[in-house]
């Protein structure tokens, strides 16, 4: 754990994250409607729904960014504007790929906060970034300008900006989202190894068959329509209930197959398996 | 006279030395070139120049208020000049925040609402065109030694104040998500850019004036930042770019006679042109696209 003075104690015993009735309204219009849940330290967890189910207006609350409009929020057992230490991958697009920065630079912002002000960092700074840019192996890509890197080894570096941040939970969202295959495998290899080291994952996704992979599964439509592991969230009811009219199951000899409209411009696709 | 080439240059570059307002002017012309390409290069990467050019128009009535009460001195105009500067640069933040008023048409209201009345104010003095070119072109040659003074007293602090919050401008300025998750005061740091944004201005009045400085404010940092890949190369060519541009533009001044300001400005843009023709050759060179 660092030592920083700025960095608030943790209470490792709770859970990493706890939401009471959250709720939050966007001009008279519902977006998060009394969210009740807890997540225990260390644990991975998918974030589902479909597209406007609230997925990034969670995150946001998480982060701080939004204020909840009533409700309650707990990250390590104090309120997220107490927080150092949850990062936040935001979906990328709203970065300026220009901007004159390296690659360590952007990793080395993780630890800012941690610095506190009037200070630079020092020698053990660098080797922190440096070891966090190895994790998700981008230690030769360090100097770099961040408009040379590819989509998923920028997302790997803002992964890597989040471990320098000594951050935990780690929030990402669709961290995934137009990238090739094995782009998206290294990222999924990557969230193993924060897995092995206890970091707590909050994942939002798209993809029904990705989110089996996690420990727990949040479904989410605005309202919380199911929290646990898989077997228990992904049943034909609660998804039903989630998507609604754009949700269809059927049943095959291999397992039961889903159909949803998961995004609106790609129209119908499979969005998961599972059986 | 020295018919040799190399003694006819220094004589050339040296007779414009002799006269003390020039000795003063080209160094407050450096002093000024630096300040406003290191506060630029923050200008630049956050897309703020319409916010700048505002700015610097809308310090006019404080000019004025300074002007009227002090009878021209220049410390008072400086002190009236900065106050009005963070006054509305903090003002333009709370009215875009408080009411529904998209950032830039915040912008416009309070930059031409505050240029009248600085227009309104200046022509109830009779011989008010001379004294208004001055605030609008500035008058480099007219620099004091007190000016000078104060003017570097500026730029030291300037330079402090990026040195010792340079990594949290650095944040505030590429993710200003993660300002607020690393929970920095997001505030304190706009306010405290908008004052060196404020400063930056009030200091250019003397050589470029109110018209002209989102040029030097904008200019050498965009030319810069075309050809560097960090933020501290960036800030120190764009620095470079402006120091230097303040030198030429001025021996432009004295020996085609020109107004200064003016010429400080042309300098700048030439040098931005000269770059960005480089770079795209450049790319064309190797094959590159032209932009990005």
């Amino acid at each position: 754990m660092s030592k920083s003075k700025k960095k608030t104690e943790h209470s490792w015993t709770g859970p990493a994250l706890e939401l009471r009735n959250l709720s939050l309204r966007f001009d008279g219009h519902s977006a998060l409607d009394n969210l009740t849940l807890t997540v225990d330290p260390g644990l991975s967890v998918a974030v589902v729904g479909p597209n406007g189910a609230g997925k990034s207006t969670l995150f946001n609350v998480l982060a701080g960014i939004l204020s909840p409009g009533s409700g309650e929020v707990r990250i390590h057992g104090h309120l997220p504007a107490q927080h150092l230490c949850l990062a936040y991958v935001a979906q990328s697009s709203h970065v300026d790929w220009t901007f004159p920065v390296s690659v360590e630079e952007v990793v080395m912002m993780g630890r800012v906060g941690l610095l506190g002000l009037f200070r630079q960092p020092t020698r053990k700074d660098w080797d922190f970034v440096r070891e966090s840019l190895s994790r998700v192996h981008l230690e030769d890509l360090g100097r770099r300008q961040i408009s040379e890197l590819s989509g998923g080894q920028k997302q790997r570096m803002f992964i890597a900006r989040a471990l320098a941040q000594e951050a935990d939970p780690i929030l990402l969202d669709e961290p995934l989202a137009g990238l090739d295959i094995p782009s998206q495998d290294q990222i999924l290899n990557i969230l193993d190894d924060l897995k092995r080291r206890g970091i707590t994952v909050l994942f939002a996704t798209h993809d029904l068959e990705l989110a089996s992979r996690f420990d727990r599964i949040l479904l989410l439509n605005r309202r919380l329509i199911a929290f646990g592991d898989r077997d228990e969230v992904l049943t034909t009811n609660n998804l039903t209930e989630a998507y609604g009219g754009t949700m269809q199951v059927i049943e095959t000899p291999e397992g039961r197959i889903m159909i949803g409209d998961s995004g609106g411009h790609h129209g119908h696709e499979p969005v998961g398996r599972h059986g | 006279m020295d018919m040799n080439p190399w003694g006819a240059m220094v004589d050339w570059l040296l007779e414009p030395l002799a006269f003390e307002f020039m000795q003063r002017g080209l160094l407050i012309a450096v002093v000024v070139g630096i300040i406003c390409a290191l506060v630029g290069c923050y200008i630049v990467l956050r897309g703020m120049a319409f916010l700048g050019d505002a700015l610097a128009h809308a310090i006019l009535p404080g000019l004025a208020v300074g002007y009227l009460v002090s009878a021209g001195d220049r410390g008072t105009l400086f002190w009236w000049a900065l106050g009005t500067a963070v006054v509305t640069s903090v003002g333009i933040g709370a009215l875009s925040r408080g009411v529904r008023i998209k950032q830039d048409t915040a912008i416009g209201i309070v930059f031409a609402g505050m240029f009248a009345l600085g227009i309104a104010l200046i022509s109830t003095v009779r011989n008010y065109a001379v004294d208004l070119t001055h605030f609008l072109f500035g008058n480099v040659l007219g620099v004091t030694r007190a000016d000078l003074w104060l003017t570097a007293g500026v730029g030291v602090a300037v330079l402090v104040i990026i040195f010792f919050f340079y990594k949290e401008f650095l944040v505030l300025s590429f993710d200003p998500t993660l300002v607020t998750t690393l929970r920095l005061p997001a505030r304190t740091l706009e306010v405290l850019l908008s004052i060196l944004m404020a400063v930056a201005i009030v200091v250019s009045l003397q050589t470029v004036g109110v018209a002209l400085v989102v040029a030097l404010l904008v200019t050498p940092a965009a030319a810069a930042s075309l050809v560097t890949k960090n933020l501290r190369s960036m800030m120190f060519l764009a620095s470079v770019i402006a120091a230097g541009s303040g030198v030429i533009g001025l021996y432009a001044s004295y020996y085609l006679n020109v107004a200064s300001g003016a010429a400080i400005v042309l300098t700048c843009t030439f040098f931005f042109i000269l770059i960005w023709f480089g770079k795209s050759v450049m790319r064309k060179v190797k094959g590159l696209p032209v932009n990005n």
